[in-house]
Parts: structure tokens; sequence; C-alpha cells
């Protein structure tokens, strides 16, 4: 049998997928990986056809998520363990680069003295357009344990348009990963063009 | 040399600088010393007492007593004795002899002392702030007096 003709004919409607009974093996264990989408030139095709190009865009943005390996505290060690090969974050299109300017996403990972907060806001405005940001852990949300110091920075969310927040301290690399997927759906409800720096 | 030797040798060296020198334990030893000769003992202690090694400078605020304690903890490769070496100041105005020209890494504790508590050292090289950026210098923020904590806590834990 050619191997072929065993594929699906559509991936990317995966309610019409499901519904089908003759899924073989194969196809579910592809499934079953989250983020990996298998397709083929027909499902593309279909997919542009009955796709308003805003969606198009969103889909594109939201499959690209570079994020900038910028680690600020201890929530830095996670950012650097989901890079790596065990998470296989490649598979949702995150992957750490190491210039922001090659970012589209800022982690803010621990808290912010008031001496690295020119840094930051430099980095921020060195990233270009569209481009998010995540808070990454309580030092970052709340100040954690560092909320009354008299060197670091209040409320940070008054500074950066924040859009994610993940709790933890530190947050484990799948609570991260969630945190994406969580960014991920954000952006494909935008209607807008992303996120520019407006403060 | 035990702990018991080098208080002796300190004392008798410095009769007039030296005060309260005790033994804490058997590997600690601490002294008080007169702040203008600090530079005068710790010289002596590097060149006739092998104590070769500072560990750390620091310093204590007495708000009640109503003077600043510069901490100087050092250690010796030959004995084995740490000796916690401390001179009192006033604290509306806290200067002592940098101790630089003795312990070449005394610089940035010296440096890391002034911008937390405000001491200043005379005759340091390059005596500004080492972590603090600009704005906080002149703040003192670990004495204990300190005002400029915020005052109400994260938006999100209210």
């Amino acid at each position: 049998m050619d191997p072929l003709n065993e594929k699906p004919q559509e991936n990317i409607n995966e309610d019409q997928q499901l519904a089908g009974e003759d899924m073989d093996m194969e196809n579910i264990i592809h499934n079953e990986i989250p983020g990996v989408i298998t397709t083929t030139s027909q499902g593309i095709t279909e997919f542009l056809k009955t796709t308003k190009i805003q969606d198009l865009i969103n889909w594109g943005r939201k499959n690209s998520l570079w994020f900038m390996a910028q680690a600020m505290g201890c929530c830095g060690v996670e950012i650097i363990v989901t890079g790596m090969s065990p998470m296989d974050t490649d598979r949702f299109g995150i992957i750490p680069r190491n210039s922001p300017r090659h970012a589209d996403v800022m982690i803010i990972s621990g808290y912010v003295t008031k001496k690295y907060l020119p840094a930051l806001k430099r980095l921020w405005d060195q990233m270009p357009a569209p481009k998010w940001i995540i808070c990454m852990g309580d030092c970052s949300i709340s100040g954690g344990p560092f909320y009354e110091s008299y060197s670091t920075v209040q409320n940070i969310d008054k500074i950066f348009p924040v859009d994610v927040y993940i709790p933890g301290c530190p947050p484990r690399p799948e609570a991260l990963i969630q945190g994406f997927l969580e960014l991920q759906k954000k952006i494909a409800a935008k209607k807008d063009k992303g996120t520019a720096y407006m403060r | 040399m035990d702990a018991e030797q080098i208080i002796k040798s300190l004392t008798t060296k410095f009769p007039d600088v030296i005060s309260d020198a005790k033994v804490d334990s058997d590997i600690r030893i601490s002294a008080y010393s007169e702040a203008e000769k600090i530079v005068e003992v710790c010289k002596y202690l590097k060149e006739e007492l092998q104590f070769g090694h500072l560990s750390a400078v620091t310093a204590i605020d007495q708000i009640q007593k109503n003077e600043i304690d510069v901490v100087y903890l050092i250690a010796s490769y030959d004995h084995p004795v740490v000796l916690k070496l401390k001179a009192r100041l006033p604290r509306d105005n806290p200067e002592i002899e940098s101790i630089v020209p003795v312990y070449w890494n005394a610089n940035w504790y010296e440096r890391e002392t002034y911008e937390l508590f405000g001491v200043q050292f005379k005759n340091h090289p390059d005596l500004r702030n080492l972590v603090l950026p600009d704005e906080l210098l002149g703040d003192w923020p670990l004495r204990k007096d300190y005002k400029g904590f915020p005052n109400r806590t994260a938006k999100n834990l209210v």
C-alpha cells in the first residue's frame, strides 16, 4: 500500500479529522504531540482560501514566538532549561534568541532593580514591533520576596504592557510552555496588528 | 600561635588602642580598636602576626548608642583564628582611614560599606558607589533609620 495515501488529507481542521473513524495508529500518534501539524499542500490551499488575512498573519505570528534569552534572576535557569532539547519548544516555534532585534517575546524573569530598569527599557525598545511580554515568576508579578526592598521597582505592569503572567517561584519549564500557549491563544484572537510600546 | 597569644601580642603592642579584646571561641577572637589607629593595627596584624587574609569589611548601625561600628574580619593562613576587629565611629559623621594600603582587596568592601552605610573612608583610591545606582547614593539604605522603603505593597498583592 502506498504510504502517502495513509496520510490525512487535511489536518488543520482537526474536528473533521477526529470525527473520521478510519484513522490508523500512525496518525493518532502524530495528533497527540502538541504543536505538531501534519498537512498537505491541498490543506494549505483550503486554509488560505477560507481564512481572513488577519487570521493568517496571527497564525504566522503565534507560531514563531522567538523569545529573548535574557535571564534576570533564578527563573533564568528555567528559561535556559526551556530552550534545551528535552523540552523541544521548537515544535511550537518557540526558539531562544540572543539578540533583542531577533526576538518577539521578552520574558521578565525576576525582580527589576532600579539600576536594571533603564537597560530593560532599552532592550524592549530594541525589539521589532509585533512584540509581547511574559511576566515569569512571583518576583516580576508582585515583587515576590523583594516587594519591600529599597532597590527594586514596584508594579512592573505599569511600566511594560504585560500579556501573560506565570506564577511560581520559579515556574517549571512546563509552566513556561503553558504560558507561551496562552500567549498563542491570545495572539490568535487578536484583531489589531500586535502590541507596540505606547507608554 | 593560639587565640590567647594573639590577644596578648596585640594588647602589649597597642595598649591604648585595643580594647575589649576577648576570645569568643577556639577559632574566633574579637577586639575593638581606636578608629585613628586602624591602619597601624592592620599593618601590625599583617606583617607581624601573619594575618594575611581580609575576609570582609562591613558595618553595624548601633542606633541606640548613636554610633556605627565598622567591622573587619581578618583571617590567617598560619593560625586557625579569625579576628573580628571593630572600630566605633560617631553616627552623624562616620569617618575612618582606608586600609587599602595594607589590604588591597578592601577596596570594593569599603566602597560597599560607603554606599550602604555612609561611612567615609579617607584616602581611599576611588570612593564611589559599587552596586547601587547613582540616585540612591546618599540615602544609606542599610541604616536603621532609612525611610525609603515603598510604603505600600505591590498592587497585585492587595
